[in-house]
């Protein structure tokens, strides 16, 4: 089982490149999960056709009681990809690092690993490692693998920074390591030689780059990713070769 | 008022079960919270404090700690501390405010590990849950770590007994009565869990024909045993005057067969008739139950306050989650028997035996406790 926790500052694009890997994943023949981490719970939107499934805090909110069944919080969405959505705490009140942790110990205990059997398990993570919460994902048993969305402007770079950081931190917990960079161009000014500048003084590769493109936006707006509603565009493309280039690493470290 | 303990008491937590199992094995049990709540572990909740020494310490956690997320003033006093004291092991455990926190105990536990060369392992204690679930966590992660090899059975037959601690038979010769009685049925006593055994009779559990469980905080360890080693276990205690033959032929039986019973549940508790309730851990209850119904023919039903897997329910027992539950099924019963302090709960018309339960009401009434093992019952119907 694959499992990658997607990190990067807030509106660099993280649900849209967990989303469209979730469908590439899926379009190569793949089982997938993909777990959004943000109280925004708007992760997965675009796999489900624009119609939202219920986030486990707003389930425990509504229902003052717990889960009984994954089916309770969890949709299937383009491909399969069964959709989850941590969500948050009414704005304002409550912790939100704390939700993603309860999340995970109630999933933990509907079994989803055991009985669902994912190939592939994505977390889809808010913006930076701030609080204990938001390093859940990358804790031992969850994900092993952590990708760094970043465009080439200095607050997305800043925050990439951090959060390798905050990753190399936990070198001795067993926690997951960074496996790489995503790049996914805002039309910045040498934007590719910025990234690999922060990539290499970092030592780590730049595993996709990601155009900006009209196409992922004409297709949000349909509640798709563009894996899903165009395959053969570059762009789906570049999201395709990724998940080919992780599927092959799992499959030769296997 | 649902889940709520308005007048009567409630079980010790979490975090007093690690204590408690832990408090003899020579391990340095650190509990990451403030400064004074020391006392609810190891006072209150525990009869061997002031004759027996262990390593029991509170991490002193501040609010400007928890807030900063300073795990490494953590691990530095952790660190510090087994280097003068050469603990055995290192157990981690929680408390509400870490709970909060998000405090990833296994992942410090590894830190602390590495610094020292000292095993250590994190419990996901919370202050959340009941002391079997953190006796039965902490128990499980000691075997885990440390019985690790199958030994060769011993040449006559041997048992372990698991999950024993004084929250559930206190300080009154229960455990040694139980020993005695397992030396008379034939068996050798390879490790008590953990009262009376040290670490390394523990190591030596697999040499073990078959483990006898005495409390539902001893069931995953045995699950374990049996996972690793192929011991069969057999739930119940020997409470009473018949129901030890059945407990002690069970044991050979599974000892010969390999199979697990429990015969604490094989009890029918679904007939209609007005019953005697007893409230408690749910292999004592119903062993209690059990030696009741063959001793004096009196009908009998465990309520089940705490944390148990169904199998460990005979037809007719019922689960109560708070007092209001208590209440109503004392009510609908002929004899209550439990602890004293769920007397005030218990209708005046329905005769009350005492019987304290040190989860339960802690040192209140330990001088009333009862050792029930392999004797006739105190009771007439």
């Amino acid at each position: 089982m694959l499992k990658l926790a997607i990190y990067g500052k807030g509106g660099i694009g993280k649900s849209t490149v967990t989303s469209n890997l979730a469908a590439a994943f899926a379009r190569l023949g793949r089982k997938v999960i993909q777990i959004g981490c943000d109280p925004k719970a708007d992760s997965t939107i675009n796999l489900l056709g624009g119609d939202p499934v219920i986030p486990v805090m707003n389930f425990l909110r509504e229902h003052d009681r717990e889960p009984e069944r994954i089916g309770e919080i969890a949709k299937t969405g383009f491909g399969g990809v069964l959709c989850i959505e941590t969500g948050g705490p009414t704005p304002g009140l409550g912790c939100a690092g704390r939700g993603i942790i309860t999340t995970f110990s109630l999933l933990a205990d509907l079994r989803l690993f055991e009985t669902y059997k994912p190939d592939i398990v994505l977390y889809d993570v808010l913006g930076d490692v701030v609080c204990g919460g938001f390093a859940a994902p990358i804790r031992e048993g969850y994900a092993s693998q952590v990708l760094i969305v970043t465009s080439g402007e200095k607050m997305a770079l800043y925050a990439a920074n951090n959060i390798n950081s905050a990753v190399h931190n936990f070198e001795d917990r067993g926690y997951a390591s960074v496996r790489g960079i995503v790049l996914n161009r805002r039309s910045v000014d040498r934007e590719e030689e910025k990234v690999r500048a922060f990539a290499d003084a970092n030592n780590l590769p730049i595993v996709a780059d990601i155009p900006r493109s009209d196409d992922i936006i004409r297709y949000e707006d349909m509640g798709k990713t563009v894996v899903e509603g165009d395959p053969e565009l570059d762009v789906s493309k570049r999201f395709l070769a990724l998940a080919q280039l992780l599927l092959d690493e799992e499959n030769t470290s296997a | 008022m649902k889940q709520t303990a308005r007048i009567i008491s409630i079980h010790a937590a979490d975090t007093s079960g690690v204590c408690s199992m832990l408090y003899e094995l020579g391990g340095m049990v650190v509990v990451h919270d403030a400064s004074g709540c020391n006392s609810t572990y190891s006072t209150h909740d525990e009869p061997r404090w002031y004759r027996q020494d262990s390593m029991i310490y509170i991490s002193a956690l501040t609010e400007a700690d928890a807030i900063l997320g300073n795990d490494e003033k953590l691990i530095g006093d952790v660190v510090s501390a087994a280097k003068d004291l050469s603990p055995r092991f290192i157990a981690l455990c929680g408390a509400p405010v870490p709970l909060l926190a998000g405090t990833d105990f296994p992942a410090i536990a590894a830190e602390v590990e590495s610094r020292t060369g000292i095993p250590a392992f994190g419990l996901h204690t919370s202050g959340m849950r009941s002391y079997l679930a953190g006796a039965s966590e902490a128990l499980k992660a000691v075997v885990s770590r440390f019985c690790t090899d199958a030994l060769p059975r011993t040449d006559a037959p041997s048992a372990n007994i698991i999950g024993a601690t004084p929250l559930d038979f206190s300080i009154n010769g229960t455990v040694e009565s139980m020993i005695d009685w397992l030396n008379r049925s034939g068996f050798e006593l390879v490790s008590c869990m953990a009262m009376g055994s040290t670490l390394d009779d523990i190591r030596r559990a697999s040499a073990a024909h078959v483990n006898l469980v005495v409390s539902s905080c001893g069931l995953a360890t045995a699950e374990l045993l049996l996972e690793r080693f192929g011991t069969p276990w057999v739930a119940g205690v020997p409470v009473g005057k018949k129901f030890p033959a059945v407990l002690a032929s069970a044991l050979k039986t599974a000892a010969k067969t390999g199979e697990c019973a429990l015969p604490c549940a094989e009890r029918d508790a679904s007939s209609p008739v007005k019953k005697l309730a007893i409230p408690g851990e749910t292999i004592f209850s119903g062993s209690l139950a059990a030696a009741i119904e063959s001793d004096l023919g009196a009908p009998c039903r465990v309520l089940c306050p705490l944390e148990a897997e169904d199998r460990l329910l005979a037809p007719g027992d019922i689960r109560i989650f708070d007092e209001d539950a208590a209440a109503e099924a004392f009510a609908a019963s002929s004899v209550v028997i439990a602890d004293p302090m769920y007397a005030p709960v218990c209708p005046p018309d329905v005769p009350f035996h005492r019987l304290p339960h040190e989860a339960f009401s802690g040192r209140c009434y330990r001088k009333e406790s009862l050792n029930l093992i392999d004797r006739p019952l105190p009771w007439r119907f």
